[in-house]
């Protein structure tokens, strides 16, 4: 995903005068072509996350539609309030591109976690947020936020996702549906992508297909389009690779709350709790309940409590 | 409006006064401090025809704000009606700076350590693009103990910012004390020159001083002008007094202040 993000963007500077791109001395091996052949538009601006932030609306504010590069705590975190008043309160066009979603760093250790960025980044006005769950999407996030005269935060993991999507003609603004089906609803975004569908594979075998909903553009979320979406459902059950209540399934339940639907509200996720545990990606997701085995078994509950 | 610095300085003193005791808000002793600094830059050095090529002005101590609202209407760039409504209910301008209420205001600024390195942005983003407009940013003494501040300082000189200069109102009080008393604040001038910066010391309210040192050659750097000035200058009995960041200016010392600015 981090390549189909980066590759659109690094294109788009042969066509464009105007794009620039801010590493936080992050992202190794992804500039080193765009280095030697654009150096008037790369620029590593070190381990310093304020002035990176800073210096990027300072360049918006000349014109320039700029790219910054960073792992997700220091993208997003450490210059908080840069990215609210420089970027956002300005509304100035800068794509803020953080790696590493959830625990794609597992076992780095909390620090290096990114549990809690789509909670932060709902509080943000102006700001679009964008979590693809596969290269495609990626790209056209990509294509999106080059266009985008608001600023945007775009949630990736990192290379090497398998596609899911077959072709580039969906719309990432709005909620996709993956997979029809009844019963149940899975909603996710992100990187857990795998494991929602591998989920799916499994309860296939047992005779239960419940519908997948990805949703890529999470900020501002098309609620009206989602609650068509999900005509029909008896459960709808949320699944990320973050703080089940500060993420999508804080988001459901305020649509939830606003139109009181008829289906019933599930949200998996990371429990609010600092991580010490010791796992690599897959153990951890195991051990809060999103790996394909527990969504499976989690849907499967819920079709055979409907009897 | 042709106007001497020290006519224009008064001016936009008056004009300061006004607005605090209108408001009954607080901060009129740094909005004072940093007067002659701002008549130099819009009354002398600033390019600002044509307004599309102007250079830019950056306040990056939002809470002087009102110096920069009265030095804007005093050199006739903003309607004086405007300023009335400053810090008012349904008011026309917030005590901190919005970009998007007043044109003139380049960045939204208040928080400290925000618009210096909005500055550095600005000057690389012009030295890219081979624009010959500059950068001029104001920041407080107190704002320097921002990291952030130092984070931009490591990196303007190893971009080349001759076209940046940064403006720092040393009048020696922040909200609470003496940056020298709080922190290890000196020596000041010797740690920008360790940064890498090409620095100058004046005195911050001699109009003089500062024109030739915001026009001295950057050679290749970055410029930082520390400016000596006086926390509440122009009022006798606001000079120098940590409680004029706070405190409120009544109608009787408003009388008092605009007696002596003359």
């Amino acid at each position: 995903m981090r390549n189909a993000f980066m590759n659109t963007i690094i294109d788009a500077c042969t066509s464009r005068g105007d794009v620039f791109i801010i590493s936080g001395d992050a992202g190794l091996g992804v500039f080193d072509d765009f280095k030697e052949t654009s150096p008037d538009r790369f620029v590593n601006l070190g381990v310093a996350e304020q002035n990176m932030a800073g210096v990027a609306a300072g360049l918006a504010l000349t014109g320039y539609k700029v790219f910054t590069y960073n792992i997700v705590p220091f993208t997003l975190y450490r210059c908080y309030e840069q990215i609210r008043n420089d970027i956002c309160y300005q509304r100035l066009p800068v794509v803020m591109i953080g790696i590493g979603s959830g625990v794609t760093y597992a076992p780095q250790g909390m620090t290096h976690y990114a549990v809690e960025d789509i909670g932060i980044a709902q509080t943000l006005p102006n700001l679009i947020v964008f979590s693809p769950m596969d290269p495609i999407e990626a790209r056209l996030a990509a294509l999106f936020s080059l266009d985008s005269p608001d600023p945007v935060y775009v949630r990736l993991a990192k290379r090497g996702e398998p596609n899911i999507h077959s072709s580039e003609t969906v719309d990432v603004s709005r909620p996709i549906q993956i997979v029809d089906g009844s019963g149940t609803a899975l909603l996710f975004h992100g990187s857990i992508a795998p494991e929602v569908m591998g989920a799916r594979a499994l309860l296939e075998k047992q005779g239960v297909r419940p519908r997948v909903i990805s949703l890529p553009m999470v900020k501002p979320l098309n609620g009206e389009r989602l609650h068509a979406m999900l005509e029909g459902v008896e459960d709808v059950v949320t699944v990320e690779e973050h703080f089940a209540e500060d993420g999508l399934g804080g988001i459901l339940a305020r649509e939830y709350a606003r139109r009181m639907p008829s289906w019933r509200l599930h949200t998996l996720g990371v429990e609010k709790k600092f991580i010490h545990a010791i796992k690599d990606t897959a153990g951890m997701r195991d051990l809060f309940g999103i790996s394909a085995e527990k969504i499976a078994a989690y849907v499967l509950n819920l079709d055979r409590g409907r009897g | 409006m042709k106007m001497d610095l020290e006519g224009a300085s008064r001016e936009i003193r008056k004009t300061i006064i006004e607005m605090a005791n209108r408001s009954k808000g607080p901060h009129v002793g740094t909005a004072l401090s940093c007067v002659d600094i701002l008549a130099t830059l819009y009354f002398d050095t600033l390019r600002l025809d044509p307004w599309d090529e102007r250079d830019i002005f950056i306040l990056s101590k939002g809470h002087a704000a009102m110096a920069l609202y009265g030095t804007l209407a005093v050199r006739g760039l903003v309607d004086r009606s405007v300023i009335a409504g400053y810090y008012q209910n349904n008011g026309t301008l917030p005590a901190h700076l919005d970009r998007f209420s007043l044109k003139g205001i380049e960045v939204s600024a208040g928080a400290l350590g925000h618009g210096f390195n909005i500055g550095v942005g600005m000057a690389f983003g012009f030295k890219k693009q081979k624009s010959e407009r500059k950068v001029y940013v104001l920041i407080g003494d107190g704002e320097t103990q921002e990291g952030s501040i130092w984070e931009g300082a490591l990196f303007a000189p190893k971009l080349g910012l001759e076209n940046l200069t940064v403006i720092m109102d040393y009048n020696n009080l922040q909200g609470y004390g003496r940056p020298r008393d709080i922190c290890s604040f000196e020596p000041a001038q010797a740690k920008w020159d360790a940064f890498g910066w090409r620095s100058f010391q004046v005195d911050g309210h001699d109009h003089r001083a500062l024109k030739e040192a915001l026009a001295a050659e950057a050679q290749g750097l970055p410029k930082i002008v520390l400016a000596r000035t006086t926390k509440g200058k122009g009022v006798s009995f606001m000079e120098d007094q940590l409680v004029w960041h706070y405190y409120i200016v009544t109608d009787e010392h408003k009388d008092k202040a605009l007696q002596e600015l003359g």
